[in-house]
C-alpha cells in the first residue's frame, strides 16, 4: 500500500471517527472505546499474523495483562496518570512476552496457535487459583485515571468515557497506527514479510528468523497490552474471562474479517465486528451462530476480508484490471 | 491401599475418554495436518446426541441393558455429520494452515447455539444408566463396571487402531498419505475419499468418547468450549500426530490430574499445564512426536 | 400460552376490582406508553439454566400484572438482553439504558459481572435490580450505600442456615468434615461461613480433606476418590452448576453418599436434576429462596409451580423467586410512589424512596428491601425424602428461616458478626 493513500485512508479514517460523538448516540460512542482498545492490539497482532506468518490463539493474554496491569499500578500501587500506567503495562507486558515468545516462537503454523493457547490459559488458570493476588472470578478493579494530566472530575464515568476519552483513545491510535507503520515499512518489516514467505530462504540469506519473530512477538504483546488497559478502564475491572481462549479466537476473528494482509484491515475488523455482534445481540440470542457462519463465509469466500472487499471495488471503479 | 486404587481407576476411567477424544485428533492431524478446535463441540454433541438416543430407544422398549453398546452406536451415527464438514474444510486446505484453525473456530460458534437450540440451556443427563451393570468392589475399593467397559472400550480401540495403521493396506494407504500426500497421489491414491473417511473417523471418535461418558456425567453447554484445553494438552504432551503420544499423554493428563486431586488439590488444573511447559522445554515435539523444523 | 376461560374471567374480575379502588392512581400520564422494564439474563454456558427460570418468572409475572391492568394502569414490556462476561454485560446494561431508554433492569447472576456493574449502575443512575448478582468482593460490601442498585441477599445465607441446621439436628453426631466446593468465590465464602460457625459454637471437628473442583468440571472420580479416602463423617458441598448431580451420582457409585451426612445449601438451583436413584434421603438440602413443592406456599406460588410445570414440563428453582421478587416489588413501588403524588407517574428518585423497606410477597414468601437496598428474602432448606411422585428428591421435613437471621446487617464485617451475633438455633 502507497504511503500517499494509507494517509489519505488515515486522515479520512480519522476525521471520520472523530466526528462520530456529533453525529451517533451516546451509547454507540461508549461501545467504541473497547473498539479502539481492539484495534490498537489488533495493530499488534496483526504484525504477528498478517506480516510474519504466526497465529496466535492466545493473545488475548496480553490484553489480559495490560488491564490486570492496570488494576495493580492504578488501583493497588495509587498511579492514577494513565500515560505512566500505559508506559507500565508495556514495559511489563513486553518482559513477560520474552519467555513465553521464546518458546513458542520456534513453531510455526498450527503448533504454534496451540502453543499460545495453551499458554494463554495457563494465564487464566493461574488469575482464576491464585484469587489472594488476582481476586479470582470477582477480578480486580481498575480504578478512574487522568489523562495527559486532566482528571476530568466534574464528568461522571459515563460522561468521560463518550467524551474526553473517546478523542484521547482515538488519538492513541491515531499514533499506534503511525509506530507500526514505520515499523512494518522498516528493513525489520521486510525482514518480517521475507520469514513469513519463506523462512527457510530467509535463514539462508543471513536473516536471524528466530530473534526477528520473537521482536515481532514482543512487539504484539507491547500494543497488546495497551489496548488492554484501555479496555480496563472502561469496564472499570479485570476479569478472568478476558483471557479465555475463545476471546483469542474473537480477536483473530476480527483480524480476519477485516483482512489481515492490509495494513488497515484490523482496525476496519474491529469496527465492524464490534457493530455487528452489537446489532445481532439485539435481534437473537443465537447471535454466536450468526457470529460462526460470517467467520465461515469470510475464510472460505473472502479471505482478504471486509478491507480486501473495499480495496476491489475502488479498482474496480477506478477502472484498473483486477 | 483401596484409596489409591480407587484413584487409579478414576484416573484410569478419564484417561480412557481423553484417550478417544485425542486419538481423533491424531488421526485427522497426522493425515491432514488440520487440528481440529471443534473437538469439543464433537464430544458434546456426541454426549447430548447419545443422551436423545438412549432415551428414544427406552421408549421403544430397548431393555436399559444394551445402554453400553446403544452409546457407542449413537456416536458412530454421528459420523453422517464427517463428510459434509470436511468438505466445508476443503475449501481451505491449499490455504495456509491457520485458515483450517479459523474454520474449525466458527464450528465451535455454530456448535454453542446448536446445543442451545435443540438441548435447551438445562444440563441434560442419562440417569438409572450408571450402575445398570452393577459394581466390582474388594473391600472398600469399588468400581462401576461400566466405567472398566468403558476403559476396555478405549483399549480395544487402541489396539484396533494400531492395527489398522499398520496391519492393514488401507492404513498403509493413510499413512502414506499421512507422510506425502503428493506423492501418494501420484501413485493413484483417491487422497479426497482418505480426508473424508479420516475426518468422519476422527469425529467419530470423538463424538463416541462424549456418548460414553454421558452416564458418568452430564452434558452441558460449556463442555465443548472447556475440553478443548484438556484435548490439546494431552496431544501437546503426547507429540502432535502420534498415536502412541495419543495414549501416553492421555494417561499421563488422566493420572496426575487423578493424583494432583487427592495429594494436592490446590493444584489439580495447573498441574497438568506445568507438565505441558516442562515437555516443551524439554522434549519440544512431544513425547512421540516427530521433530518438528 | 394458553390462558384458561377460568384464568381470563378471574383477571377480569380483578380488573373490576382494580378499577374501582384503584383509580385513585390510574395515572394521568400517556396510558398506552407501555413502562419498559429491561431483563439482563444469562442465556448460554454454565448460568443459562437459572437465566432460563429468571426469564420465565419474569414473563410470567409481566403477562399476569398486564391481564390486571400492568403497573399503575402502564402495561409491561420486557426488553431481554444477554449477561455474559462483564465487559459486554456492561455494554448490553448500556444499551437498555442509553438506547432502549427503559425504566427499570432486572437481572445479573454472576457475581463478577454484579462487581463490574454497580458502579456503571450508579454513575448511569439508572434504577436496577439484581436477581442474584452482589456487589461483594468475597464477603466485603464494595459498595456500601448504592443509590440506583438494589441487590440479592449476601451469598452466605444459605451456608449461615444450614450451617445453623446441622448444629441444631447434628450436633454432636459428626467429628470429621470434608468440603467439596467449587473454586470461585461463592464456593470459597461458602465454605469459610461453614467453618466459621462451627468454630464460633465450639463444635469439635476436624477438617480432613477440601476439594476444589474448576468450577463446571464433569469427572468428579478423583474427588471423590479424595474424599472416600479422608473418611468424613460429614461433607459440606455449595456445588450448584451441573457438576452438582454429577458429583452426587459419582459419590453414590463409589459408596460414599451411604453413611455420610450431607450438607449442600445450595442443591436448589438443580434440584430436578437430584435423581432418586443416586440421591439419599437424609440429606440437608438447601432451597433457598423457592420451594416448589412447599405446602406452606401461596396460592400466587402454587399458580406459578403448576403453570411452570404444564408449559415447560419442568419445576422452578429460586432463580425464579429472585426474578419475580425483583419485578413484584419495582410494580408495588412504583404503586405506592404514585398514590403519593396523588396518580401522576413518579420520578425515578421516588420510587426508589418507596422501594427503600418495601415488603412484597414473593413466590416462595415474604420478601423486603433493606435501607442500604440488599433484599431480605424467605430461606427454605430441610432434609431429603424420595416419598413423593417425583423422580428426584424433595423435602421430607424442612425449616424457613428470613434472612435477618442469616445476614450481616447493614456495613458490618462478617467476620466481627459471625463472632458477635446472636444466632436463633
Amino acid at each position: 500500500m502507497k504511503s500517499a493513500s494509507a494517509l489519505t485512508v488515515a486522515l479520512m479514517g480519522t476525521a471520520a471517527l472523530g466526528l462520530l460523538p456529533y453525529v451517533l448516540a451516546p451509547y454507540y460512542i461508549g461501545l467504541l472505546v473497547p473498539f479502539f482498545g481492539y484495534a490498537i492490539a489488533l495493530l499488534g497482532f496483526n504484525l504477528l499474523f498478517g506480516y510474519t506468518g504466526l497465529l496466535s490463539f492466545g493473545h488475548a493474554m496480553f490484553l489480559g495483562l495490560g488491564a490486570y496491569g492496570a488494576a495493580v499500578i492504578a488501583g493497588v500501587l495509587g498511579v492514577k496518570s494513565f500515560e505512566l500506567v500505559l508506559l507500565g503495562v508495556i514495559m511489563a507486558t513486553m518482559i513477560i512476552a520474552l519467555p513465553i515468545g521464546f518458546v513458542c516462537v520456534r513453531y510455526t503454523g498450527i503448533f504454534f496457535g496451540m502453543l499460545t493457547l495453551a499458554f494463554g490459559m495457563l494465564f487464566h488458570s493461574f488469575l482464576f487459583k491464585f484469587y489472594h493476588l488476582t481476586g479470582g472470578d470477582s477480578g480486580m478493579r481498575v480504578p478512574r485515571m487522568s489523562i495527559l494530566g486532566f482528571e476530568f472530575a466534574g464528568y461522571n464515568k459515563i460522561e468521560f468515557l463518550a467524551g474526553p476519552f473517546y478523542f484521547y483513545c482515538l488519538a492513541l491510535l491515531v499514533v499506534a497506527g503511525f509506530i507500526m507503520w514505520r515499523i512494518v515499512h522498516s528493513p525489520f518489516g521486510l525482514h518480517l514479510r521475507t520469514i513469513r514467505d519463506n523462512a527457510h530462504k530467509a535463514e539462508s540469506l543471513g536473516v536471524y528468523v528466530h530473534g526477528l519473530r520473537l521482536a515481532a512477538f514482543v512487539i504484539s504483546a507491547a500494543f497488546g497490552a495497551a489496548g488492554g488497559a484501555i479496555l480496563g478502564l472502561r469496564v472499570g475491572l479485570a476479569d478472568p474471562e478476558l483471557v479465555y481462549w475463545t476471546q483469542s479466537g474473537q480477536l483473530v476473528f476480527m483480524a480476519v474479517l477485516g483482512g489481515f494482509s492490509n495494513f488497515f484491515g484490523p482496525i476496519v475488523g474491529a469496527l465492524t465486528f464490534t457493530l455487528l455482534q452489537d446489532q445481532l445481540r439485539s435481534v437473537t440470542e443465537y447471535w454466536r451462530f450468526i457470529l460462526g457462519v460470517v467467520l465461515a463465509v469470510i475464510v472460505i469466500g473472502f479471505p482478504e476480508g471486509v478491507a480486501g472487499l473495499a480495496v476491489d471495488l475502488r479498482r474496480r471503479l477506478a477502472g484498473k484490471p483486477a | 491401599m483401596s484409596a489409591f486404587a480407587n484413584i487409579l481407576a478414576g484416573g484410569v476411567f478419564h484417561a480412557a475418554v481423553l484417550f478417544l477424544v485425542a486419538a481423533g485428533l491424531q488421526l485427522v492431524f497426522g493425515v491432514q495436518k488440520i487440528i481440529n478446535l471443534a473437538c469439543g463441540s464433537f464430544y458434546a454433541l456426541g454426549a447430548y446426541f447419545g443422551i436423545t438416543f438412549i432415551g428414544y430407544a427406552t421408549q421403544l422398549g430397548v431393555t436399559p441393558w444394551l445402554i453400553l453398546p446403544g452409546l457407542i452406536v449413537s456416536g458412530i451415527l454421528l459420523g453422517f455429520l464427517g463428510p459434509p464438514i470436511e468438505r466445508m474444510l476443503r475449501c481451505v486446505y491449499d490455504r495456509d494452515d491457520s485458515f483450517q484453525l479459523l474454520l474449525t473456530f466458527a464450528l465451535v460458534l455454530m456448535f454453542q447455539d446448536v446445543f442451545k437450540f435443540f438441548w435447551g440451556a438445562n444440563p441434560r443427563s442419562l440417569d438409572n444408566a450408571y450402575l445398570i451393570y452393577g459394581t466390582v468392589s474388594a473391600g472398600d475399593f469399588s468400581v462401576p463396571v461400566y466405567n472398566v467397559l468403558v476403559i476396555a472400550a478405549a483399549i480395544l480401540t487402541a489396539a484396533a487402531l494400531g492395527a489398522f495403521l499398520q496391519r492393514t493396506n488401507y492404513g498403509r494407504i493413510l499413512r502414506a498419505t499421512a507422510e506425502n500426500r503428493g506423492m501418494a497421489e501420484a501413485l493413484g491414491v483417491n487422497v479426497r475419499r482418505i480426508y473424508s473417511v479420516v475426518f468422519t473417523l476422527g469425529a467419530v471418535l470423538g463424538t463416541t468418547a462424549g456418548a460414553l461418558v454421558v452416564p458418568t456425567a452430564a452434558a452441558s453447554l460449556d463442555m465443548a468450549i472447556e475440553f478443548v484445553v484438556e484435548a490439546f494438552a494431552v496431544v501437546v504432551i503426547g507429540g502432535l500426530g502420534s498415536m502412541r503420544g495419543a495414549l501416553a499423554g492421555a494417561l499421563i493428563v488422566g493420572m496426575i490430574r487423578a493424583l494432583a486431586i487427592v495429594f494436592y488439590p490446590e493444584l489439580e488444573v495447573l498441574a497438568i499445564y506445568l507438565i505441558v511447559i516442562c515437555i516443551l522445554l524439554l522434549r519440544p515435539s512431544g513425547l512421540f512426536g516427530r521433530a518438528l523444523a | 400460552m394458553a390462558i384458561s376461560r377460568r384464568r381470563l374471567l378471574a383477571s377480569g374480575a380483578s380488573l373490576g376490582a382494580l378499577s374501582v379502588s384503584d383509580a385513585v392512581f390510574a395515572p394521568v400520564v400517556a396510558q398506552n406508553k407501555p413502562v419498559r422494564i429491561g431483563v439482563l439474563a444469562p442465556r448460554s454456558g454454565i448460568a443459562a439454566a437459572p437465566g432460563e427460570n429468571g426469564i420465565r418468572a419474569t414473563e410470567w409475572a409481566a403477562q399476569r400484572f398486564n391481564a390486571e391492568g400492568g403497573i399503575a394502569g402502564r402495561k409491561i414490556e420486557l426488553v431481554i438482553e444477554e449477561e455474559s462476561s462483564p465487559k459486554d454485560t456492561i455494554e448490553r446494561f448500556s444499551k437498555l439504558v442509553q438506547q432502549e431508554k427503559v425504566d427499570c433492569v432486572q437481572g445479573i447472576i454472576s457475581t463478577g459481572v454484579g462487581l463490574a456493574l454497580g458502579p456503571v449502575v450508579e454513575e448511569a443512575r439508572a434504577l436496577t435490580i439484581y436477581w442474584d448478582g452482589t456487589t461483594q468482593d468475597g464477603v466485603d460490601e464494595k459498595i456500601p450505600n448504592p443509590r440506583f442498585l438494589f441487590r440479592s441477599t449476601d451469598n452466605e445465607c444459605e451456608a449461615i442456615m444450614s450451617s445453623l441446621l446441622t448444629l441444631k439436628h447434628w450436633k454432636g453426631k459428626f467429628a470429621t468434615v470434608a468440603g467439596i466446593n467449587p473454586d470461585y468465590s461463592y464456593g470459597r465464602n461458602n465454605m469459610a461461613a461453614f467453618v466459621a460457625l462451627l468454630k464460633r459454637f465450639n463444635i469439635e471437628h476436624k477438617v480432613v480433606t477440601e476439594q476444589w473442583p474448576k468450577v463446571g468440571t464433569m469427572d468428579l472420580t478423583s474427588h471423590v476418590a479424595a474424599l472416600k479416602a479422608a473418611k468424613p463423617d460429614l461433607i459440606f458441598s455449595s456445588l450448584l452448576f451441573a457438576d452438582l448431580p454429577v458429583f452426587m451420582k459419582q459419590a453414590h457409585a463409589a459408596g460414599l453418599t451411604e453413611g455420610t451426612k450431607l450438607v449442600f445449601p445450595a442443591a436448589g438451583w438443580q434440584h430436578t436434576l437430584m435423581k432418586k436413584e443416586f440421591t439419599p434421603e437424609g440429606m440437608l438440602f438447601g432451597h433457598n429462596t423457592l420451594y416448589f413443592a412447599n405446602p406452606n406456599a401461596s396460592a400466587l406460588a402454587k399458580e406459578f409451580v403448576s403453570w411452570y410445570e404444564k408449559t415447560y414440563k419442568d419445576y422452578p428453582e429460586w432463580e425464579a423467586d429472585r426474578a419475580y421478587f425483583a419485578i413484584a416489588s419495582y410494580k408495588a413501588a412504583v404503586e405506592k410512589a404514585a398514590k403519593t403524588k396523588n396518580g401522576s407517574w413518579p420520578s425515578q428518585n421516588d420510587v426508589i424512596d418507596a422501594m427503600s423497606g418495601l415488603s412484597v410477597e414473593s413466590l416462595g414468601g415474604k420478601g423486603s428491601w433493606r435501607k442500604d437496598h440488599i433484599a431480605e428474602q424467605t430461606f427454605v432448606q430441610g432434609f431429603t425424602t424420595h416419598k413423593n411422585n417425583y423422580d428426584f428428591v424433595t423435602l421430607g421435613t424442612f425449616e424457613t428461616m428470613f434472612s435477618t437471621d442469616l445476614q450481616k446487617p447493614p456495613g458490618a464485617n462478617f467476620w466481627e458478626w459471625i463472632k458477635t451475633a446472636q444466632f436463633k438455633v
